[in-house]
């Protein structure tokens, strides 16, 4: 019982950090229709932001998070503005096969910028740990999944309540009526593929504080935040963090109870049964 | 007329082709041997996503399906290889039909996803079956020699080209091509979608398992990261896009120059090759997304600015 | 005679292609240099390089009454196995390179011997110590890392002289061809101790969560925990009992330890781990070329600005031991020289090289521990070197 307690808590703790690693892909994803086959680079690319600021500066990863994200808004922008705005009325298959190519780009940079040799963000109070009715429950751990709260929350508020937010759905709603507004839809895609960066950015940072960073984390963190995202569904910024809890969970019990090979069957299972009888994810509206 | 010259011209090239084990050398032979079977694939996937409409990023299982046919069936049941093939396309038409049908419910990039997850869950899958040796994978007998490699997959990309060329004059393909431009309306005019889509994935299951076959013995080597490959996936589809998804020799086209130009790249300039697929990824989808083939026609209409046009059409 | 001397030499060239005598040796490797396996590929890279230049500097390979400098002809494989085969048959049939240097990773290594036993080209590889590489009743292939199904032998060995003693063990390996030979191997090893397995767990290749795993072996009050697998998945592992401060008495791994930039990665967390190199820089290995091991560490770290670790060591004696095959058949004959392989028998800055009757070698494995940031021996061949900190400090007390 203990144990099972224990696995529960790990799975939510987990899942936190998933729904973190999903939001910035949801965003792009429900609001530009674009399914971002680099995001997991750009997670990686977060991670290393954090581990140069973290060891040339002596920031504290946390500290690190804004700037990271910032650095990641910046080349999210760029990188919408300069290649993606080119194909974005193209069909939707040419922005994910070039995204892709983007994906392969930006790890083969980031291998020969940073070298193979793995690497960690190690501060001080990396392995704390405090119990909690009976469950040992890491520091870190905790505070990702909190920063994954409150993010969400931000993002949600963002994009509800205040005019830029409010804007960039319009325009995805409706290119034509919004440009009839005034809006300039360049700026605005770029802005946005720009926050989903940053957003993957934060994941990034605090990736590296539990895990380890190397140039080819990328496409396996792209396939998880797949999964989270469409469990969870695309609709709305919270429907994320569903998504992201439910994958932890299993992903812990799947490892307890049938085995640790079997946790990529289990979530990508999930995955594609979901699309199949519910494609609009667990808490989507029915199309 | 210009039917008979181009059957011509076909049956020439072939023909040549099917000589290089005797005059080649072995690097030739082995580069032959890998851009035959891409090209294969390319063409297998060019009938449910170029013809279809449906961008499938499963092809991988069938060839991974096809690879451990012909493994399992050699290594844990002593088979002959022509009966390893066949048990090889049994499981991916078994698949096709039974997974077709589920997914292909879904439209555009919901199926590409679908398919993409189908991916990875039968390389999790594989990678805890004891038959297949888990995640070690089986290691098939040695046969010397590429030529009969060689000969198979000219025959697979000849057999696999002339099926398309058949779906483009059939009413089968004119049937996949009305479903692409607009699904509704050709249920509405009869058209049995379901069992369209459904044949057609079962088609490029069959030689995407034979290619998967092949490439497994010639290798002598199979595990599920390697059988059901995610990359390879993405690769067929850029060879096809590449090269005119749609038409009949678009893919080959896109397959054989993609092929050259990475295998050049990975003996002379190794640390340079992994970047350039990317770029070109980028480049032909943003200056020609719509293959080789059409630019290959409209240049001649329109010259540099056909590249300026594609931007423009696409870009907000 | 210098005449008919330049005649033999044109003719032997016309009809060969490559004239038998006086040309370079070429070995021909295909390794991982980017990629995933980069941080461990390039060990091979450098060290390949490194030996030969060291060879030819002391005048070459002697045949004959000539001597002939090696020349080392390496691909980048990107740590893709599809493309190394392809790389080695390139090697083989285009470069005509007349020797063959292995990759990295027993998944290399069982893919590409296909292709040297398929040309009948000898490859040497200190990469791959499954027991798969070798039961496949292949001739042309032979290994320089000993065999996986051993790893832990001398580990355990040391288990049963600490005191108290460890009474119950979780076994975790990833589940690639290496590990599960090793896991195999210790299964049976322990079985014949009086030690008993407590949580027996294969893992995937590609993990980077152990916390399930980790919470088991909280719950089942395990002693000691031995792992098998890949220097990324140990990081993790290594953080993450930290983080759900599991404290066995002991750890033990099969690589990671003994690399600096794993250690560095870990900083003070890296302390009291146990793990198993075939080698340690010590200047008891004598080698003709280098002096000794601990010579061959200083200049190599010198050369290329990292420790080298035995990755690198078993990589100088695959060079090594193509220069005494091809020095004691006389010929770079492909059938005499693998013949000449299977019969060496010298002293390198490795250990003793000599091929067992299936073409691997055997070399006991030392068992290290990290104290105070350094890599102390504990238990050799011969038995308890310095002394291991045992049992390990919980993590709150350290």
């Amino acid at each position: 019982m203990q144990l099972l307690w224990q696995i529960l808590i790990n799975g939510v703790l987990l899942g936190g950090l998933y729904a973190l690693m999903a939001l910035g892909l949801v965003l792009v994803w429900g609001v530009l229709n674009i399914v971002n086959l680099a995001h997991g680079a750009l997670i990686m690319l977060g991670a290393y932001a954090c581990y140069y600021l973290f060891t040339g500066f002596g920031l504290d990863p946390f500290g690190a998070l804004p700037l990271a994200m910032a650095l990641l808004f910046c080349l999210g922008y760029l990188i919408q503005r300069c290649v993606l705005n080119l194909v974005i009325r193209a069909p939707m298959f040419n922005t994910l096969l070039i995204t892709f190519g983007l994906e392969v780009v930006i790890t083969f940079l980031a291998q020969m910028i940073f070298s193979a040799d793995f690497r960690t963000v190690n501060p001080s109070y990396a392995g704390a740990n405090f119990l909690w009715l009976g469950a040992t429950v890491p520091l870190v751990r905790l505070l990702a999944f909190g920063v994954a709260l409150g993010l969400t929350f931000a993002l949600w508020l963002f994009l509800d309540h205040t005019a830029l937010g409010r804007a960039i759905r319009a325009t995805a709603q409706n290119l034509t009526a919004a440009r009839l507004y005034g809006v300039n839809p360049r700026q605005l895609y770029a802005l946005t593929f720009g926050i989903g960066a940053a957003l993957a950015g934060a994941a990034g940072t605090l990736y590296g504080v539990v895990s380890q960073i190397n140039p080819y984390i990328g496409s396996g963190l792209t396939g998880k935040s797949f999964a989270i995202a469409i469990i969870g569904g695309l609709d709305k910024s919270i429907y994320v963090l569903v998504g992201g809890l439910f994958l932890g969970i299993v992903e812990a019990l799947t490892a307890l109870y049938i085995g640790p090979t079997y946790t990529d069957v289990i979530s990508f299972g999930i995955l594609v049964v979901v699309l199949i009888v519910r494609p609009t994810g667990l808490l989507g509206r029915t199309a | 007329m210009k039917l008979a010259s181009t059957l011509a011209l076909s049956v020439v090239v072939v023909g040549v082709l099917a000589t290089v084990p005797w005059w080649g050398s072995a690097v030739l032979v082995q580069f032959g041997i890998n851009a035959l079977i891409l090209a294969t694939l390319a063409q297998s996937w060019n009938i449910i996503g170029g013809y279809t409409g449906y961008p499938s990023f499963g092809n991988s299982v069938f060839y991974g399906l096809g690879g451990y046919g012909v493994a399992v069936g050699m290594v844990q049941f002593q088979l002959p290889f022509a009966a390893g093939l066949a048990l090889g396309v049994f499981l991916a038409v078994l698949f096709a039909f039974l997974l077709g049908l589920p997914v292909l419910r879904l439209r555009g990039h919901y199926f590409a996803i679908a398919t993409l997850g189908l991916a990875e869950v039968m390389t999790a899958i594989v990678s805890n079956l004891e038959i297949a040796g888990r995640n070690i994978g089986l290691i098939l007998p040695l046969l010397k020699g590429d030529t009969l490699f060689f000969e198979l997959s000219l025959a697979l990309l000849v057999i696999t080209t002339m099926t398309v060329a058949w779906i483009s004059r059939s009413r089968f393909g004119f049937g996949l091509i009305a479903i692409r431009e607009n699904e509704e309306a050709a249920a509405v005019m009869g058209v049995n979608t379901t069992l369209y889509k459904i044949l057609g994935f079962a088609l490029c299951s069959i030689f995407a398992a034979i290619a998967g076959g092949i490439h497994a013995y010639w290798i002598t080597y199979l595990d599920p990261t390697s059988a059901f490959d995610i990359t390879l996936n993405v690769k067929m589809i850029i060879m096809a896009v590449f090269g005119g998804p749609g038409t009949i020799f678009g893919p080959v086209l896109g397959a054989f120059v993609l092929s050259a130009i990475s295998e050049v790249l990975a003996t002379k300039v190794t640390s340079l090759a992994g970047i350039f697929f990317g770029l070109v990824i980028v480049a032909a989808i943003v200056f020609m997304p719509r293959g080789l083939a059409d630019l290959v026609r409209r240049f001649r209409q329109q010259g540099w600015r056909y590249f300026q046009a594609n931007i423009q059409a696409h870009r907000v | 005679m210098k005449q008919l001397f330049s005649l033999l030499l044109a003719t032997t060239t016309l009809l060969f292609g490559k004239p038998l005598l006086g040309a370079p040796i070429e070995l021909g490797a295909s390794v991982q240099l980017t990629g995933q396996f980069a941080n461990t590929g390039r060990y091979y890279g450098d060290a390949y390089q490194f030996a030969i230049d060291k060879i030819n500097a002391a005048g070459g390979v002697k045949i004959g009454s000539t001597r002939e400098k090696l020349v080392l002809k390496m691909l980048d494989n990107q740590s893709d196995v599809n493309l190394s085969v392809r790389q080695y048959v390139q090697l083989v049939s285009q470069d005509k390179v007349n020797f063959l240097l292995g990759p990295f990773a027993s998944d290399f290594v069982l893919a590409d011997s296909a292709i040297a036993e398929k040309y009948s080209i000898p490859m040497i590889q200190g990469g791959g110590a499954s027991d798969q590489v070798f039961s496949r009743g292949y001739k042309y292939i032979f290994g320089t890392l000993p065999p996986a199904s051993d790893y832990f032998q001398s580990t355990l060995d040391l288990m049963g002289q600490l005191k108290p003693a460890p009474k119950t063990i979780a076994l975790l390996y990833a589940d690639d061809a290496f590990d599960v030979s090793v896991a195999d191997g210790t299964r049976k090893a322990i079985g014949k101790t009086s030690m008993k397995i407590a949580v027996d767990q294969r893992y995937s290749s590609k993990a980077s969560d152990f916390n399930s795993m980790l919470s088991l072996i909280k719950s089942q009050d395990v002693d000691a925990i031995l792992v098998a697998g890949h220097e990324t998945e140990i990081l993790n592992f290594i953080r993450q009992s930290k983080t759900l401060n599991v404290n066995p008495k002991l750890y033990a791994f099969t690589v990671g330890v003994p690399s600096a930039d794993f250690r560095a990665a870990l900083g003070q967390d890296a302390n009291y781990a146990f793990g198993m190199t075939s080698w340690v820089p010590s200047p008891a290995l004598k080698d003709d070329y280098f002096g000794n091991a601990e010579q061959f560490a200083a200049e190599y770290q010198k050369r290329f600005g990292y420790e080298p670790d035995y990755h690198a060591a078993s990589a100088v004696a695959d060079v090594e031991a193509f220069v005494k095959a091809i020095e004691a058949a006389n010929s770079v004959d492909p059938a005499k020289v693998r013949d000449a392989i299977a019969r060496v028998d010298f002293d390198s800055l490795y250990g003793r090289i000599r091929f067992n009757a299936v073409g691997q070698i055997s070399l006991p494995q030392t068992v290290v521990q990290v104290q105070k940031g350094k890599l102390v021996p504990v238990y050799g061949p011969k038995g308890a070197m310095e002394k291991a900190l045992y049992p390990m400090p919980a993590w709150g007390k350290r």
